[in-house]
């Protein structure tokens, strides 16, 4: 965001030589930062890396050992003087709407946090309504929030948060498990309230490319600040070009690039790699040199995003795992049998009149990850249950692992390795006892299954950690886990339900590191579902849900191909003033005007004439335009655009 | 077959081992479970189902030898002296304060009456709000004036202690039987560990299988290849082996030592017919289980049917003395059967010739109750 | 305290409960219920004793004498067996818990101006019932033996029966019952168990109160807020504090309605001591609550503190007054044992404040101390 933040001399929280443990354990030492009155301040980091634990420490409901923490100028060192803050200070915890009260309705939940905040009665109803229609929910006040989506759970949050108009808000991950419309719808909001009220904002996230939404940052990795300052200064840190290339075969591609470079992976058909200090062009001839005899298409770098500046960052300070995942070994896995694994056919679920699947079809082959995307609530948990045989499905036909769903849904069991959006494991036993417990449930055998454990811990980065209790580990090595378990069995099929949700990136590209061996070494057919759009594309099909139905089932690259028809070329556009221009281009009648990171994305026709209407429209107000590129469409640009128009057509019947 | 026999006895030993295992790392709940075992029993030792010590207040009108002599009758550990007092308002104010509970009032000229073979009369006023000391009160008192007179009566005849012989009575020998202190100092501590024992039959197993409801661990149980009894039959194995455990811990830190209880019955029979308890209730707490949604309706549940079991079962009052209905009622809970073989093997040294007919009991309504509990749960989640 | 906040939590609480159908219907239905079924079925009268008689005399006199017991209510006759030998089994089997065995020669011996020796075989693993029936022994052998007396002085000295019988029985026992002269027992038991419901069902209620907005995490809300410790504990506590005393009521209803229990002290200190003891007893489940991190650990802990003490030192199935005084010191820990008597006390005895503002005071103080240790134990700003 370029407009600029009013800086007052007193900052609104100042953090020196922070520092907190449990049990003799530290989770973060020697924390320095400062948030200024009016700014919107980010913390981003992998799990476990102290941001939870630093939050609530500021929000003075944790107390620490170490430095001191100033809020508006006051010292915050006990529960009394934490008490004399909380007044200008609003805190949304962690988890999806786990601060709020499921049994209440929207409206109540909103009068609860009004009243407990001590909002004036004749107020509540004004700043309510405003709140409401701001953030749309006012059409379902009377609605229990366990019934709302993910994405109105995390706005009524907000809502709740923002009611007694705090000066300063404290929000833990509020994005994590919401789809990229709300999500989008979100931030907007956000950005519009706090500038309305000069509201000033620490906020952590998972997803690396909000980090553009902050005014200033800190990256946070094992309770340590690596770097603070604004998302260029950081990204500058780091010097070097980011390519991508197609190559086959893939997998012994990307075994020779990480042989020398460290930072490699395969995002889909495409490989994506990030040449240290090296210029564009140096960098492309450094990596052609090194596939020499392959077949490459499509190589040309990009600028390189604040993920890759973070994970460069880390690997530059030695501060990253060294990636653990076992190299792929040929015979690995059973060969591949029945060529389909998944067979859906007008899989259909009512419940209590409302139809939660709506007559979905699709084939997932052996060795194919295929992806389901949707907002929350589009069916794809349904989906998943009917499939893993949970719930028995009102209508239609499946097979999974050649069995049919109807009858043999006992042996569909035995073949298939799940896990549930919610991590389900059992918080209270080690990571050891969770894997044996689901090795001998599934029935390896006793000799076999001390090996397979070990195997499966390797590859999934859980070596050394056998001991601890699986609550206590950080959410991404969490998700390892329950990967881990599903797989002990050695399953031809995984369904894996938001497996990623909250998981920091480089949790993500660890995740996916096993997934992408699992299903091209060992012929594993994985469905999958995430919010992650830059996830997706390491899907070899990608179905789009909406509404209980299957709108699109296409590989990624036909996706975007048909976006490209549908709605023409995305132009980048470059300014200072991101919001204002968004919302005067939106005006203009431009199609699909949305803000990723710090640009703004909109589709147009013809390229030329839309360069120079734009140049025109925000030259008229004086806002500064440094480019307007065309780029190829991300398949965030294919959902959003996709999901909001059948959203914009259903208001219009 | 035998593989397939072997995997479902490796599930169910995998299953039985988590649940083990999550019980054992709940700090607080371990203690709790120690402690209903040990120290909550250890300290009935206090506690007396008898007159013990009651106050009795006199007023004598007479202050003679003879009053004298009847006053000091009543003693310990019945009863004991609480003073004398000046006129029955004074009596009255400290009944109602519940400062004593009775009060004896000896007529004027009682030694002259009773030495002149007049009939004369005592009173004794018995505070019955509470109606077991009540009537154990006027019992003994009318016990101890009742053996006055008639040893008056014999002494005004001439005849002795040592002549007894020469009058026509009945000479009555009690024997009881089993406990022949009638300690109290066994009873209780078995009530106590019975109801324990019932307590953690319901309460554990509904409350694991609650957990699991909504931690959401069930669904990925659901979706492994365990079927309901492999999820169930797990938690009700380790809470009885809990169970078991404490019991013996009881039994063997607790009640033999501490208490004296005779084990005169078969241990292993014992145990056995705890196991079978055990399984039986635990399928009221499965049954429970199914029907909430969260830990606080199954708790509330929970004390609807425990409260009742504890208390109309014999654990606390003597089963005879059940109204019609609910005399019958009484044999649809396991515990009545349960305290039947527990009193029998532990006090009586009973075997299975005598109690085969508790032991049916007990069985066919084990098998009724965990069958119903457990196809209860299968409908919810097969 | 700010009344208005304390409002609000209060308000919030009570639209979840309302939303938990099923718990707000057991929050009222169990209490009553428990209520009725006890009343009706919670009896401490030893009656019916299962009985058994050996007669080796066979005589008109022992026939006399073992039908004293035959038609006794409080015992009831299972038949004449051949020997002691087989009592045995019967007393094992606990077919019978009582048997009396006449000698030989019964009639002759008192007759002949000889005592007799009666045995009587009592089933000890129930000492309450155990002494209970051996005074019942005790009562109709001496009223035999006042008979035989009477018969005997009268034979002997030639005086006349009746003065025969003034003679045998010289201390005439006049016992007065007071509060309750009928002995009825569902008196007691009905308003002991007011005491004993409201000790079992209000704890059960909060004691998931707390740990489950740990687990959950809406405590934050409550963390990250202007409210203090007090106002806090305060509003989570009176929805239940108000559900129990609407229970309270209902139970009051019920003993004097239904079990026809007279009601003779002051109602309005009864409603208040009601009410400080509900106080009590919703916040040992809030204690509970605070101390563990797991609501399975809540839940028994709150077992622990509430229905064991209840049973044993509330004095509604073991009187306090007959426990040594190790064992009084213990019930005077809990706050059932005071709620006891000030029950009584009112419903039976028509005292009010003046006799029973100790027993008042001493819960007000329970109340307060549980309190002192909620606050202490809720931090608004944790360690972990």
């Amino acid at each position: 965001m370029g407009e600029a933040a009013p800086l007052t001399p007193a900052p609104a929280v100042r953090v020196q030589g922070f520092g907190k443990r449990y049990r003799r354990q530290a989770a973060v030492a020697g924390v320095d930062l400062e948030v200024r009155r009016g700014e919107i301040y980010g913390l981003i980091g992998p799990d476990g890396a102290g941001k939870s634990s630093l939050m609530k420490a500021v929000a003075g409901v944790l107390a620490f050992e170490e430095g001191s923490i100033e809020m508006f100028g006051i010292r915050i060192d006990s529960e009394a003087a934490a008490e004399r803050v909380k007044g200008r200070l609003g805190f949304m915890p962690q988890g999806l709407g786990l601060n709020l009260y499921p049994e209440l309705s929207v409206e109540e939940n909103i009068d609860f946090f009004a009243r407990l905040r001590g909002v004036p009665a004749a107020e509540i109803a004004a700043r309510k309504a405003k709140l409401l229609a701001m953030t749309r929910l006012d059409r379902f006040t009377g609605r229990p929030m366990k019934h709302l989506s993910g994405g109105m759970k995390q706005k009524l949050g907000l809502v709740c948060t923002l009611i007694h108009e705090p000066e300063l808000i404290v929000l833990d991950e509020p994005t994590t498990g919401v789809d990229p419309v709300s999500r989008r719808d979100f931030w907007a909001i956000l950005a519009e309230l706090l500038r309305e009220k000069g509201i000033t904002a620490l906020i952590s996230t998972a997803y690396m490319d909000e980090a553009e939404r902050f005014h200033r940052l800190s990256l946070m990795h094992g309770g340590r600040v690596l770097a603070s300052g604004e998302p260029d200064a950081i990204r500058a840190r780091t010097p070097g070009s980011v390519l991508e290339l197609e190559a086959e075969p893939q997998v012994e591609a990307l075994d020779r690039i990480q042989a020398s470079l460290a930072q490699a992976e395969s995002v889909g058909p495409r490989l994506r790699v990030f040449v240290d200090d090296a210029a564009p062009e140096a960098a492309v001839g450094t990596v052609a040199g090194l596939l020499k005899g392959l077949s490459l298409r499509d190589l040309h770098a990009t600028t390189p995003d604040l993920e890759d500046a973070f994970v460069a960052l880390l690997r530059r300070q030695r501060l990253v795992e060294e990636r653990a995942v076992a190299k792929p070994r040929a015979g690995d896995g059973d060969p591949p049998g029945d060529d389909v694994a998944i067979l859906a056919k007008d899989l259909t679920r009512d419940f209590d009149g409302f139809r939660a699947v709506d007559r979905a079809s699709f084939t997932v082959h052996q060795g194919d990850i295929f992806g389901l995307v949707g907002a929350n609530g589009a069916g794809k948990t349904t989906l998943i249950k009917m499939l893993t045989g949970i719930l028995p499905p009102s209508d239609g036909e499946g097979r999974v692992a050649g069995a049919d769903m109807h009858f043999a849904a006992q042996a569909i069991k035995a073949r298939i390795g799940y896990t549930s959006q919610a991590f389900s494991l059992y918080q209270d036993l080690s990571v050891l006892e969770n894997l044996r417990l689901y090795a001998r449930i599934y029935g390896v055998a006793r000799h076999a299954a001390g090996e397979r454990i070990e195997q499966v811990a390797e590859l999934t980065g859980l070596t050394g950690r056998e001991r601890q209790l699986a609550g206590r580990l950080p959410l991404g090595i969490r998700q390892r886990l329950a990967l881990a378990c599903a797989m002990v069995h050695r399953p031809r099929i995984l369904f894996l339900d938001e497996p990623t949700s909250g998981v920091d990136p480089i949790g993500r590209r660890r995740f996916w590191d096993i997934l992408v061996h699992l299903a091209r070494v060992e012929q594993v057919a994985i469905l999958i579902t995430t919010h992650y759009m830059s996830e997706a594309e390491h899907c070899d099909r990608l179905a789009l849900m909406h509404a209980g139905r299957i709108v699109a089932d296409d590989p990624p690259a036909a996706l975007k191909q048909a976006l490209r028809e549908e709605a023409g070329e995305l132009l980048e556009v470059a300014t200072d003033r991101p919001l204002a221009a968004m919302a005067l281009l939106e005006q203009a009648g431009f199609a699909g005007v949305a803000l990723f990171g710090r640009h703004i994305h909109l589709f147009a026709r013809d390229a030329h004439t839309a360069t120079r209407e734009i140049q025109t429209i925000l030259a008229g107000r004086g806002i500064g335009l440094a480019s307007v590129t065309p780029r190829p469409p991300s398949l965030e640009d294919v959902f959003v655009y996709r999901i909001t128009a059948l959203e914009q057509g259903e208001q219009r019947l | 077959m035998n593989s397939r026999l072997t995997l479902w006895w490796s599930r169910l030993a995998a299953m039985t081992v988590k649940e083990l295992l999550q019980l054992f790392r709940d700090g607080f709940l371990m203690f709790a479970i120690v402690f209903l075992f040990t120290a909550d029993i250890y300290m009935t030792r206090n506690v007396r189902l008898e007159l013990n010590h009651a106050t009795v207040v006199v007023h004598d009108a007479d202050h003679s030898a003879a009053s004298r002599e009847l006053i000091y009758r009543f003693r310990p550990p019945y009863f004991q002296l609480g003073g004398e007092i000046q006129d029955s308002r004074e009596g009255q104010a400290l009944l109602d304060q519940g400062q004593a509970l009775a009060v004896l009032d000896i007529p004027p000229y009682f030694q002259r009456d009773l030495q002149s073979g007049r009939p004369t009369d005592v009173q004794v006023l018995v505070d019955t709000s509470n109606t077991v000391l009540g009537t154990l009160a006027a019992s003994y008192s009318g016990q101890i004036i009742g053996r006055y007179g008639f040893e008056a009566a014999l002494a005004r005849m001439g005849a002795s202690e040592a002549s007894l012989d020469t009058v026509p009575m009945i000479q009555d020998q009690h024997r009881v039987w089993y406990n022949p202190n009638q300690n109290d100092a066994w009873f209780i501590p078995i009530s106590e560990l019975l109801t324990v024992i019932t307590v953690m039959a319901i309460m554990l197993p509904a409350a694991a299988a609650v957990r699991e409801k909504e931690r959401g661990t069930i669904e990925q149980l659901l979706v492994s290849p365990l079927t309901p009894a492999l999820i169930l039959l797990p938690k009700v194995i380790s809470m009885t082996l809990v169970i078991l455990a404490g019991t013996a811990i009881s039994l063997f830190l607790v009640l033999v030592p501490v208490f004296g209880v005779p084990i005169k019955g078969s241990l292993p029979l014992f145990f056995a017919v705890t196991t079978l308890y055990t399984v039986a209730t635990s399928g009221l707490g499965l049954y429970i289980a199914t029907l909430s949604r969260n830990l606080a309706q199954a708790a509330m549940l929970a004390i609807f049917i425990l409260m009742p079991m504890v208390f109309l079962s014999g654990a606390w009052t003597p089963p005879e003395a059940m109204p019609a209905g609910l005399r019958e009622a009484m044999y649809l809970s396991p515990l009545y059967y349960f305290i039947e073989m527990g009193y029998g093997i532990l006090l009586k040294g009973a075997g299975l010739d005598v109690l085969w007919d508790s032991l049916l009991g007990l069985t066919l309504l084990g098998v009724g109750i965990f069958g119903f509990g457990v196809r209860r749960f299968r409908r919810q989640f097969g | 305290m700010n009344l208005a906040r304390i409002a609000a939590l209060a308000h919030k609480e009570w639209r979840e409960i309302v939303r938990d159908r099923l718990f707000l219907a057991l929050a009222f239905v169990v209490p009553a219920a428990l209520m009725l079924v006890f009343g009706y079925g919670l009896s401490l009268d030893v009656e019916h004793i299962p009985f058994a008689v050996v007669d080796h005399d066979r005589s008109a006199l022992s026939r006399d004498y073992t039908h004293r017991f035959i038609d006794s209510r409080y015992f009831d006759y299972r038949g004449h067996v051949k020997s002691e030998r087989e009592l045995d089994p019967l007393l094992a089997d606990s077919r019978i818990r009582f048997a009396i065995v006449v000698p030989p020669k019964f009639e002759e011996n008192l007759m002949a101006g000889r005592p007799a020796a009666v045995q009587s075989l009592i089933d000890g693993t129930f000492p309450f019932r155990a002494s209970t029936s051996k005074g019942y022994v005790i009562a109709i052998n001496a009223a035999f033996n006042g008979e035989l007396l009477a018969a005997y002085i009268s034979r002997r000295f030639g005086v006349a029966p009746e003065r025969a019988a003034a003679l045998a029985q010289p201390v005439r026992v006049q016992l007065r019952y007071l509060y309750n002269q009928e002995l009825k027992s569902t008196w007691s038991i009905a308003t002991a168990l007011v005491m004993l419901v409201l000790m079992v069902a209000p704890p059960f209620l909060t004691a998931l109160g707390v740990v489950r907005e740990k687990e959950s995490g809406s405590i934050y809300n409550i963390y990250a807020s202007t409210v203090t410790r007090g106002e806090f504990l305060a509003g989570k506590l009176l929805p239940y504090v108000g559900i129990s005393i609407v229970n309270s009521l209902i139970l009051w209803a019920l003993a004097t309605g239904l079990f026809g229990v007279p009601f003779k002290g002051d109602p309005l200190f009864f409603f208040l001591s009601s009410v400080i003891y509900v106080t009590c007893t919703t916040g040992i489940g809030l204690l509970a609550s605070l101390i563990v991190r797991t609501q399975v650990a809540a839940m028994m802990l709150t077992v622990v503190m509430t229905i064991i003490p209840s049973v044993l030192y509330s004095g509604l199935l073991v009187p306090i007054a007959s426990m040594d005084p190790q064992g009084q010191f213990e019930a005077h820990l809990f706050p059932a044992m005071y709620f006891t008597d000030i029950a009584l006390g009112s419903f039976l005895k028509g005292v009010g404040l003046e006799q029973l503002w100790g027993k008042a005071l001493a819960l007000a103080i329970y109340a307060a101390v549980l309190w002192l240790i909620s606050f202490a134990l809720f931090h608004k700003r944790p360690r972990t």
